[in-house]
């Protein structure tokens, strides 16, 4: 029997055989052999930051990492104190345990809030060293217009992000370049001494103020500001820690004094004649912000402080309900300072309609002061702080409302409690008066002749309590007078090595280099 | 089942049809095959004469002709499945010689031709590990792609699918998963061509959590056209696939065209699926004695019985109904034995057993085969081209606070209607708690109202053109083109509580995915020396991928009328997004098989492979593979032991794993919303770096050896294999911390290493084979143990996030040093104290001056358990599975059960964590019948334990057939016609209290064995017809 495929034998000499011996280069050649990637939808390094509106891009985005510190150093600083508290909630907020953790201060390197907020707030921080460092690292090879005024930010930028991870950790790896490397901890005098010396060499070069348009970049005033911070902590962030707690360093006072001044002397700024300015959703308007983070009530870009406060249904979309102050805190305050205003408390209302509003229970809601027990509170308990007003424009969670690290008040502040450790305390009550004035109504100002050294040093704390709640001060200020390891409620005494967090277990695995912080 | 019972086979026909040209002394032989059982007509059987290349293939009856040299021959009849038979057959010249065969059903099938690779290898002469799956008896009850029907059926191979859902896809892990990083998922090869197996279509948006799962992109392929599936295990085997074989391959031959007069074949069933099980909350009746008991305890405030409805709904059945699901495959097939071609067409309509949830295909396939000059060449076109539609539900919720459908179906007031009526229009209405947005919500209303739909338009086309270049070399070249383009649309309404939020929206994603390949290949084979063969492979292969995305969305639509679809409506246009994604990858490979007496065989695999995705100087590497099997049956030594079959294997070989994103080793830098910022009162874009570069970036390595026998008894009516594996994955592609400071806390690094050890065993047996009467069984059987060797330095890495209203942060899973990935770790439950307080161990830890614990002693119990009081709990692999396969044919009936169980698994149980709160009632919710049994106070918080880590062994009764063969008189027309009846997932035997046991969601990096309101498995009875004419 004849195979049916001869039969096309002659037609398939013809056609088929050139037609399967061209289909094998051709083929080949057509899907071809590069293995180099050229990404189309995102960029490298080499082929940016080649003008000055590309560097900004990349400017932007170091600044943007100061957004994602208002949760993580912001919360360590606030929740491992007396002036704020998440308690478990019924469902709500007990999250492994890392609230009551943190409040309590029983973290370690491999705790839950060790793994999860310590971590995050190291990586977050270091995220914004990072991210200045491939700018400036870029700005060494091209030349664009105000390229100095772009290095001196960026640095200054970068001491910031320091500063917080000095104030957080004591020592951590410096670096200046864009290398991944497994780098030591520089002692935390060191750390100082670096901050100290980038923030003086670019000062000069920061401008004083930005045009109303470029609000929010760095200047010469936020660079100082940040050093009087720096001299007002120094036998803190100069000291050394063990775990029998500080080694005081050198104390700077003087030094405070001077770089305050140069700020309240600048010109710059000026105290903002209503102090709820300094908080309302367009305090961008202030004169008194000095050095802050900017938040648009725009997808993304706003501040969510009254989310983390508000009961369900103070607002919407649905509040979290969780952040609280302390009832002793509370308390502190005298009930005549303008500054109490930031509290929520008693029959509540709806933010935006003005109703009566009631739990989720259906009772009507009236917040009281005293937790029973953080392990399960109600829903009401607990006096919430809304020093930062709801934007009633806000989209969705994002409010407009910049949160400042400093303003000009603290500047007042801090030259008043340097004056008074060099003996001055006349001095010191002055400006603390200067502040009083415009929060009590008939004024109440403190009489220098109540006070001895010693105890308008306790006054400072309290005075720095009642004008800097909430503002990410309250861990630096306990630790610089001794008490952050105090009892208050809910918290016993802690070892004195808490003053310092532990380097998270993750960072230890992955940088060899790294030794853990006494006491962890 | 279905008429095309095996493919027909290139290389074999190659051989066999290339017969000269006739001359004056020949005759004809023909005569006629048919099954020795059945005693129907086999089609597709290929007879030829013993060494010589002259044959033929049965056609319809079974019947074959062919012309042969004059003399006394030995004519053989083969078919896969069947044992050879062969006879002398004396033919005259001018004359016609008849010979007839009866073939005999073989369990394990040693001249069966196996699809390797490149190539096919006589299953005698594979020395590697190397699995099949009997498409014909895996196709029973609804299946809607290929992993469905190697569930189970393989040793070695564990697929769990990700839910219940239509469609769903599966997370296949052949021996264990060997990376934590990288993807776990073996490769897939479709008639030759690799396919990358990523989904086709976006992710959708989420209801306050994780969107739903992508579908299966494998649902493009009717399991009806598919004809062999070949599982390559070990390295000797999958090394041919170099880089991306780490977690082995898994070839599929679809079905070809059969010569002959042109058959006509139809098969058709439709089935009803339910939940096979059910959650059980409270009822209206009990939830509502529990709040009334709770006020008067005074637990409740009494505002809560202002909460209580009067209705009674039982929101599981609400939520769910019973899904029909229909197919229908029209097949027809014919030609000529130069010229054949199969078509067939697909459409399938599966409803889920949830509400608003479903997949729908409908698919074209057409193969064409031809061969010319005197049969040197063939060639082979397949194109399939299909069409899905998937309808989602809002499921896949792994955030905490607002809830999919399944979290409303357990939370929502059981007290409360699915619907009232308006008083003022008088119109039926969901009802909700609440008007505007809300975070809980009427689940029937959010399956109704809340719409996310997909569709994908796939192609996959392979022209496979092959040349006999001389007796013994042949080249061949493949061209494949796989393309797909899937759309993602969803509508959240802005009268339901979700899209109040936004007043409306719409979103609308775009993707598609073109893949290219080209492959080159030569064979060479010659009988090189007495009793020796020598094949060699060398071929070249280049893949080009690209994935493209484009999606919008707006926001705020004065109607919900234009739903998705007209996206301009919206008063709020969100910015568009893109992008594009670029790989490549080039290898040359080589294979040689060598042979001696049928009785030694030897295999040496080379592949250099180079993917785009690595670094500058680490794009290139080397994958080599040898492997060897001895027939000791074959020894003299042998002849009379009681073994018709007894060989020994062995292997080893490197292979790779590539699954990383295209750019992983370069600094890359976006403008992305966590870079943008405010300066003045505007938004600046940002453009940050998005990722940490590590030019080192490398492959990912496994090296396995295999050890394996093989034996059969009484002429292999019982036979089995079995295999000992171990499996060393180093250079682990593992996304790790990195030392700060960094752009981002991770990348992408070669560090640590993970081990697979294993045991797989698989038993054929023909128990019973009457005339009338046969029976047939199997039983596979697998274990493995995993190890996290090493982590380069690292003492753990958390995953297995959990989810769930106050649980952020919260993780089950560690990945340790000296533990297998999806191990649990958290507190130990050891009870609860009189205040209603869970109890756990307190431990104290010492620790040296490294931070190093130098010793832990259990210190009582404390209620808030700290980092130190955790421990590991268990783990989620299982101690081994097993799979039980029985088909019985019986006269005209015929039945197949289908058994499937998995041992000593653990299962974190995330939705009884989070629902067995009795505080849900303190704002309205419902939570799970249980928790009325603990002794838990009311306001307890959920707390993760090992309270909630359960065993997950179970049995599963995955399906049962039984089919009748009717017998129609001749004048119908119709030449088969069969009915059947299936049930899938008729019984579950397990003591796990959720849902289902076998569990997937994606909560981390390696994460496994996590239940969290998955879509519920259904229990499905079918009934199909099959009609060939």
């Amino acid at each position: 029997m004849k195979m049916p495929g001869s039969r096309y034998s002659l037609r398939g000499r013809g056609i088929g055989r050139p037609a399967l011996s061209l289909l094998l280069p051709v083929l080949a050649v057509s899907v071809g052999c590069s293995l180099d990637e050229n990404p189309t939808s995102a960029i490298t390094p080499d082929n940016f930051y080649q003008n000055e509106e590309e560097v900004l891009g990349g400017v932007t985005a170091a600044y943007a990492e100061l957004r994602n510190t208002l949760w993580g150093y912001y919360n360590l600083s606030e929740i491992t104190t007396d002036e704020m508290i998440v308690p478990t909630r019924g469902q709500d907020w007990f999250d492994n345990g890392r609230w009551i953790e943190i409040h309590e201060q029983n973290w370690s390197a491999n705790s839950p809030a060790g793994l999860d907020d310590i971590n995050g707030t190291w990586n977050n921080l270091f995220a914004g060293v990072a991210k200045s460092n491939v700018v400036l690292e870029a700005l060494n090879n091209v030349t664009v217009a105000n390229q100095d005024v772009y290095a001196a930010e960026l640095r200054a930028l970068r001491a910031f992000y320091y500063y917080m991870l000095m104030d957080m950790f004591g020592g951590v790896p410096i670096a200046t370049d864009t290398e991944i490397l497994a780098r030591p901890r520089a002692s935390r005098a060191e750390l100082f001494a670096f901050i100290e010396q980038e923030l003086l060499e670019v000062r000069e070069t920061l401008p004083l103020s930005w045009p109303a348009d470029l609000h929010g970049r760095f200047t010469r005033g936020a660079a100082d500001a940040i050093l009087a911070s720096m001299y007002l902590n120094a036998e803190v962030f100069t000291g050394t820690v063990t775990t029998a707690g500080l080694q005081k360093g050198q104390a700077r006072w003087q030094d405070a004094i001077d770089a305050a001044d140069r700020v309240i002397n600048s010109g710059a700024y000026a105290l903002a004649t209503d102090w709820d300015e300094n908080f309302a959703p367009d305090n961008y308007l202030s004169p008194e912000n000095i050095l802050v983070v900017k938040h648009l009530n725009e997808t993304g870009l706003g501040l969510n402080f009254v989310m983390r406060a508000l009961h369900y249904n103070h607002i919407s979309p649905t509040p979290w309900n969780g952040f609280s102050t302390l009832a002793s805190t509370y308390f502190s305050f005298d009930p005549d300072d303008q500054r109490t205003e930031i509290f929520l408390v008693g029959p509540q209302v709806n933010l935006e309609t003005g109703q009566p509003i009631t739990d989720r229970s259906g009772a009507p809601l009236i917040i009281v002061p005293t937790i029973n027990d953080i392990h399960q509170a109600t829903e009401s308990e607990g006096v919430r702080i809304v020093k930062w007003r709801l934007d009633p424009e806000h989209v969705a969670e994002h409010n407009n409302n910049d949160v400042a690290y400093f303003r000009l008040g603290e500047m007042y502040l801090i030259k008043a409690e340097a004056l008074n450790e060099l003996g001055n305390t006349a001095g010191a009550v002055d400006l603390v008066n200067t502040l009083r004035a415009r929060v009590f109504s008939p004024p109440k100002p403190l009489s220098a002749g109540n006070f001895t050294q010693a105890s308008f040093r306790d006054q400072m704390l309290l005075e720095r309590l009642f004008e800097l709640t909430a503002e990410a001060r309250r861990r630096q200020d306990l630790v610089r007078h001794g008490k952050f390891t105090d009892t208050w409620e809910f918290k016993g005494p802690t070892e004195p090595f808490r003053i310092l967090m532990p380097i998270p277990q993750p960072q230890l695995d992955t940088n060899p280099e790294l030794q853990q912080n006494p006491g962890y | 089942m279905s008429m095309v019972r095996r493919p027909f086979l290139g290389f074999l026909a190659c051989l066999l049809l290339s017969a000269g040209s006739l001359t004056a002394q020949d005759g004809v032989i023909r005569g006629r095959v048919i099954d020795a059982m059945t005693l129907e007509p086999v089609v597709g059987a290929s007879v030829s004469i013993q060494d010589m290349p002259i044959g033929a293939l049965t056609g319809q009856g079974g019947t074959y002709e062919f012309a042969a040299p004059a003399g006394t021959h030995t004519v053989r009849a083969t078919l896969i499945g069947y044992a050879p038979v062969a006879q002398e057959v004396t033919v005259a010249a001018g004359q016609t010689a008849t010979a007839d065969f009866e073939l005999q059903i073989q369990a394990i099938v040693l001249e069966e031709l196996v699809t390797t690779g490149y190539g096919t290898q006589r299953r005698l002469a594979i020395t590697g590990s190397v699995a099949t799956v009997d498409p014909d008896d895996a196709d029973v009850g609804v299946l809607s792609n290929v992993n469905q029907m190697i569930e189970g059926r393989v040793a070695g191979l564990v697929v769990t699918r990700n839910t219940g859902e239509p469609g769903a896809d599966a997370q296949v892990r052949i021996r264990g998963g060997t990376s934590i990083s990288a993807s776990n998922e073996p490769l897939y090869v479709i008639d030759g061509v690799p396919v990358q197996n990523v989904p086709t279509e976006p992710g959708g948006l989420g209801v306050g959590g994780g969107a739903s799962l992508p579908r299966s992109p494998l649902n493009l392929l009717n399991p009806s056209d598919i004809a062999e599936i070949t599982i390559l295990k070990d390295a000797s085997a999958a090394a041919i696939y170099g880089s991306r074989a780490a977690n082995g391959v898994i070839l599929i031959e679809t079905k070809r065209g059969q010569p002959g007069q042109v058959s006509i074949e139809y098969d058709g069933y439709v089935a009803a699926a339910s939940p096979a099980s059910r959650l059980e909350v409270l009822d209206g009746a009990e939830y509502r004695a529990f709040v009334e008991a709770q006020v008067a305890a005074g637990t409740l405030d009494p505002s809560r019985l202002d909460g209580l409805g009067d209705a009674s709904t039982n929101w599981e059945d609400a939520v769910t109904r019973t899904g029909v699901t229909q197919n229908h495959n029209l097949t027809f097939t014919g030609g000529t034995q130069a010229t054949r071609f199969r078509a067939s067409l697909n459409f399938m309509d599966q409803e889920g057993v949830a509400l608003s949830s479903g997949f729908q295909r409908y698919q074209g396939r057409l193969n064409g085969t031809h061969s010319a000059f005197r049969d040197r060449l063939h060639l082979d076109l397949t194109l399939t081209s299909a069409h899905t539609e998937n309808d989602y539900l809002q499921a896949q919720n792994t955030g905490g606070f607002e809830g999919d459908v399944f979290q409303n179906m357990v939370i929502f007031n059981p007290t409360q209607p699915v619907m009232v009526t308006d008083p003022e229009t008088g119109l039926e209405e969901f009802f909700e708690i609440g008007t505007g947005r809300q975070s809980v919500r009427n689940p029937v209303a959010m399956a109704d109202q809340l719409l996310d739909e997909a569709s994908t338009t796939r192609t996959l086309g392979s022209l496979k053109g092959s040349y006999e270049l001389t007796t013994n070399l042949s080249a061949q070249a493949i061209f494949g083109v796989d393309r797909s383009e899937g759309t993602r649309r969803t509508y959240f309404p802005a009268g339901s509580p979700v899209g109040a939020e936004w007043n409306g929206r719409a979103r609308q994603v775009n993707r598609d995915k073109t893949d290219l390949t080209f492959q080159g290949l030569l064979t060479w084979q010659d009988q090189i020396a007495d009793d020796q063969t020598l094949e060699i492979v060398a071929g070249y292969e280049a893949a080009d991928y690209q994935i493209r995305e484009f999606g919008a969305e707006s926001r705020d639509f004065l109607t919900d009328a234009f739903g998705f679809s007209n996206l301009g409506g919206g008063s709020v246009t969100e910015r568009p997004f893109s992008f594009q994604e670029d790989s490549r990858l080039v290898s040359v490979l080589s294979r040689a098989n060598w042979s001696y007496r049928d009785r030694y065989f030897l295999t040496g695999v080379v592949r250099y492979d180079g993917s785009s995705r690595f670094g500058a100087g680490n794009k290139w590497a080397f994958f080599p593979a040898i492997s060897g099997a001895w027939r000791l049956s074959e020894e003299d030594f042998l002849a009379n032991g009681p073994f018709s079959e007894l060989r020994l294997r062995a292997g080893w070989g490197l292979q790779g794993n590539q699954a990383v994103p295209p750019y992983s080793s370069l600094i890359l830098l976006e403008t992305n919303d966590g870079a943008r910022y405010v300066f003045g009162n505007g938004a600046f874009t940002g453009v940050a770096p998005i990722r940490n570069p590590n030019p080192n970036l490398k492959w990912e390595q496994t090296s396995q050896i295999n050890l394996a026998i093989d034996f059969g008894f009484n002429d292999n009516l019982y036979s089995g294999s079995i295999e000992y594996y171990r499996k060393n994955t180093t250079d682990l592609l593992l996304e790790v911390a990195v030392a700060q400071p960094a752009v981002v806390a991770t990348r992408l690094e070669n560090i640590g290493e993970v081990r697979n050890t294993g045991l797989e065993a698989s038993f054929d047996a023909v128990l019973v084979n009457r005339s009338g009467f046969d029976w047939q069984a199997g039983l596979v059987f697998g274990t493995n143990k995993n190890e996290v060797v090493d982590l380069g330095g690292r003492t753990f890495i958390s995953t297995g996030g959990v989810s769930g209203q106050g649980q952020s942060g919260q993780v089950a899973q560690r990945i340790m040093p000296g533990e297998p990935l999806g191990t649990f770790f958290g507190p130990e439950f050891v009870g609860v104290d009189d205040q209603g307080r869970q109890l756990f161990n307190r431990y104290d830890v010492e620790r040296d001056e490294d931070g190093n614990v130098t010793s832990r002693i259990l210190n009582g119990t404390t209620t808030s358990p700290g980092g130190d009081d955790f421990v590991v709990l268990g783990d989620a692999n299982p101690d081994f599975s097993l799979g039980l396969t029985n088909r019985i044919g019986w006269g005209r009936l015929d039945a197949s059960v289908f058994v499937r169980a998995e041992v000593g698994q653990d299962v974190f149980n995330n939705t009884a964590l989070v629902y067995s709160t009795k505080g849900n009632a303190l704002q309205d919710k419902n939570f799970l019948r249980s928790a009325l049994d603990d002794p838990i106070g009311i306001f307890e918080p959920a707390i993760f334990s090992s309270r909630w880590i359960e065993d997950g062994s179970f049995v599963r009764l995955q399906n049962i057939t039984v089919g009748y063969r009717l017998d129609l008189p001749p004048a119908f027309g119709v030449r088969t016609a069969r009915l059947y009846g299936s049930a899938d997932n008729l019984f579950l035997l397990t003591g796990y209290s959720g849902y289902d046991p076998e569990v997937h969601i994606a909560s981390g990096l390696a994460s496994r064995g996590i239940d969290y309101l998955a879509y519920p498995r259904a229990r499905t009875f079918t009934f199909g017809v099959q009609v060939g004419m």
